[in-house]
């Protein structure tokens, strides 16, 4: 019995330590989960999501690194940008920060609330010699904190019109009718158009915020000021913004859907004239090859009589950041040789996976300059990175997110009978509150 | 007639196999139950470490406030329970949840009675497929049944377009876009994934019915109707029981339709509480404190669910 005994207990206690032993796994150095720093420090490892537009681009600047260092290798891991995000707080929650790669790509829109919340994740590149004055300022703003900079800008947000020409041309218009116009006159153009032709000129997703925080940007205003205080009461662009997207809405010139899919759908399927989105959505103009020749790009209305009134806003984009783990000096060299240093790397990656510069030298390129024949012969690439230079800074501040949805959220209201004022009170509360 | 359908007790817990003086390790029995125990304990402490461990860290984690890993005890010590008193989205997410659990819940029992009752006449045909059928739903993967339905429910989907070919509307609905159709939406795919798996534990309900009572019933004279009310139903009673608690847990802890269907929307209308919680968590700017506050809510009111339940549906005779 005894005997019995002992084997029950060597067998419980045995169970036990091969379960915990599964639990703190992650230190083995063959599971690609991370580990950045440790170990071989010519290796390098980044996570980032898209494997057709940031994998692709990051082992693209990896080979132009390579010629110059045969030594480094790089090892991306394809990981979604909702993973990274969970992963990062994870990580930081429970300190184990041995687990982050040596480079990680995070959305910009999300970088000060992880910027702040989580500093421990960070390694400034202010001063690794990466010249960030070659970027937008305002793409820039986004990882910048205290004067410190903590991301190398990647992929270009800056927002775009995209229009049909043979639709306009049925209506009497061209772009040029469209290109450095006021909102006014967009929505004029707009009910014409739709009059006789009987196309919207937009569409969007209900109850999404995206262009009205467009429209916010182009005046240089935001959801927050430059403190970080939320601006969402007693906030006359957002009131002229609202007022703007309620009239394109009522008007029937903004056609709104339900998902991603749908609003997709409207401009793949001819089924409205145009689209106003950062100029990543040329890629998915771009799915209707039928409609090769009948695009053109032009820059997007402004908000006269508030603020700055550009024509120019951002929607979206990403940056690379140098992790707390990684081999920095390695990590800064081959982000500013290759992201913040060659126009070579750019005229690489554009032509096939038409990922636009925010690195203003790139766009001097002959191939940044050559016409694109989907959109009648333009240089949009080229037209894309010189509004990305015009885009008025703002800060999107660390909350970001409880902003853009405690909006949304009014818009809905607001589109279904409430009074702006007090919806958009009701916003700045939920946000004053989730701030608390 | 219900001391046939009392479980029967695991041979761990019987009582009457241990002997009256068995107290001591010395005796046989007490040697034998200390074997037991020894067997029992790996399985005892991982469920300790793993789960409760957690649970109370999430308690301890509940009473701090602070933003990501910067957390401190918060002042009071109940605060984050307090500010959810204040907190309008909260209040709208569980009335939501409840709104699902009180409309869809008992249309989702009602309707997997009847099938598995059709379903276990020895006289249908084609058995088998007709119940693979009707449970294949809850095999589907979560998401894409949810992708799915978001196609079939857009502006210009297939219900639309069904409904406006049969002449019974003039426009198409948006349904997706509007507060009571979104939730009406969801409560429609959870029928559509569950009500096949209820439906399951209700036929092995069913089939362990002895025949001969509804035999003897049909004998003295009931209908079809009477013999169900009485002899079948009376005898599915501890079933009909489990499909309700998991079912009432399950809806409380609802997350994926939410998430994927509707994503919450319009304005938050259709999000339910376990959906903000992941918002408080991961999407805004990470809250754990309250998080974890928001989810010990979700707790007490599914342990107090379940505790009413077991009550009002434990009437021994």
């Amino acid at each position: 019995m005894r005997k019995k005994m002992t084997l029950a207990s060597v067998a419980g206690v045995a169970t036990i330590t091969l379960a915990l032993a599964g639990c703190g796994g992650g230190s083995d150095p063959t599971d690609g989960g991370g580990g950045g720093g440790d170990g071989d420090d010519q290796t390098l490892t980044v996570w980032a999501w898209d494997p057709a537009f940031n994998v692709y681009a990051m082992n693209e600047a990896a080979t132009i690194y390579q010629q110059d260092n045969p030594d480094v290798t790089v090892e991306v891991i394809e990981t979604p940008w909702e993973d990274i995000q969970t992963k990062l707080t994870t990580l930081a929650q429970t300190g184990e920060l041995e687990e982050l790669p040596d480079i990680f790509l995070m959305q910009n829109n999300a970088f000060q609330k992880n910027l702040i919340n989580y500093p421990e994740l960070f390694t400034a590149v202010t001063d690794s010699g990466i010249d960030f004055t070659e970027f937008p300022e305002s793409v820039v703003a986004f990882s910048t904190t205290e004067g410190d900079n903590y991301g190398v800008p990647f992929d270009n947000g800056a927002a775009v019109s995209a229009l049909r020409t043979d639709i306009l041309a049925e209506a009497g218009y061209t772009v040029e009718d469209f290109t450095d116009i006021t909102w006014d006159e967009f929505i004029a153009n707009g009910e014409d158009i739709l009059a006789k032709t009987g196309k919207p000129l937009l569409s969007g997703t209900a109850g999404e915020s995206d262009l009205i925080t467009m429209i916010l940007q182009s005046t240089g205003a935001s959801l927050f000021d430059a403190d970080g205080n939320p601006t969402i009461t007693d906030n006359d662009a957002l009131l002229q913004a609202i007022d703007v997207y309620t009239r394109l809405v009522e008007s029937g010139v903004l056609v709104e859907v339900n998902s991603w899919d749908e609003y997709i759908g409207t401009f793949v399927n001819s089924n409205v004239a145009g689209t106003i989105n950062g100029v990543w959505i040329l890629g998915s103009i771009q799915t209707a090859a039928d409609q090769t020749g009948l695009w053109n790009i032009t820059n997007l209305p402004s908000l006269e009589g508030v603020g700055e009134a550009t024509n120019y806003s951002a929607n979206g984009g990403s940056s690379w950041v140098v992790s707390s783990n990684a081999n920095t000096e390695l990590a800064a060299d081959f982000l500013g040789a290759t992201f913040a240093g060659s126009t070579e790397f750019y005229d690489t990656i554009l032509p096939s996976s038409g990922a636009i510069a925010n690195w203003i030298p790139a766009s001097e390129s002959a191939v940044y300059a050559e016409p694109h024949p989907f959109f009648a012969d333009q240089p949009v690439f080229q037209l894309a990175v010189e509004f990305g230079a015009q885009v008025p800074s703002v800060n999107t501040g660390a909350y970001y997110y409880e902003g853009r949805d405690a909006v949304s959220a009014a818009i809905t209201n607001i589109l279904n009978g409430a009074d702006p004022e007090s919806a958009l009170a009701e916003a700045q509360a939920t946000v004053e509150f989730a701030m608390q | 007639m219900s001391t046939q359908l009392t479980p029967v007790a695991p041979a761990a817990d019987r009582q009457d196999e241990r002997p009256p003086s068995g107290r001591g390790f010395s005796s046989l029995g007490g040697r034998r139950s200390l074997t037991g125990w020894v067997f029992l304990l790996p399985a005892a402490l991982l469920i300790l470490v793993m789960n409760f461990w957690p649970m109370f860290q999430a308690f301890i984690l509940s009473l701090q406030t602070g933003r990501g890993a910067q957390l401190s005890f918060a002042e009071p010590l109940w605060f984050n329970y307090q500010r959810m008193l204040a907190d309008q989205t909260f209040w709208m997410t569980l009335r939501t949840t409840l709104l699902y659990l009180v409309i869809q819940v008992p249309i989702m029992l009602v309707l997997a009675l009847i099938l598995a009752n059709i379903l276990n006449n020895p006289r249908l045909r084609f058995k088998g497929m007709w119940r693979t059928a009707i449970f294949l739903p809850c095999a589907v993967s979560l998401v894409s049944y949810a992708l799915v339905f978001r196609t079939m429910f857009a502006t210009d989907g297939l219900v639309n377009d069904v409904l406006t070919g049969m002449n019974l509307i003039d426009s198409p609905i948006n349904w997706l876009g509007q507060t009571q159709t979104a939730q009406f939406v969801i409560i429609v795919g959870l029928l559509w994934r569950w009500t096949g798996y209820n439906m399951v534990f209700y036929l092995a309900g069913l089939q362990n019915i002895d025949h001969s009572t509804v035999e003897a019933a049909k004998v003295d004279g009931a209908n079809s109707v009477k013999t169900f009310w009485y002899v079948t139903l009376p005898q599915l009673k501890p079933m009909i029981l489990l499909t309700a608690i998991m079912s009432t847990n399950g809806t409380i802890q609802l997350f994926d339709e939410s998430y994927n269907l509707t994503a919450g929307g319009p304005a938050y209308t259709s999000m339910s509480v376990s959906h903000y919680l992941y918002e408080v968590s991961f999407v805004q700017n990470p809250n754990f404190g309250y998080a974890a506050a928001i989810s010990y809510v979700i707790l007490v009111i599914v342990a107090l669910l379940a505790a009413i339940q077991l009550k009002v549906g434990d009437k021994r005779d």
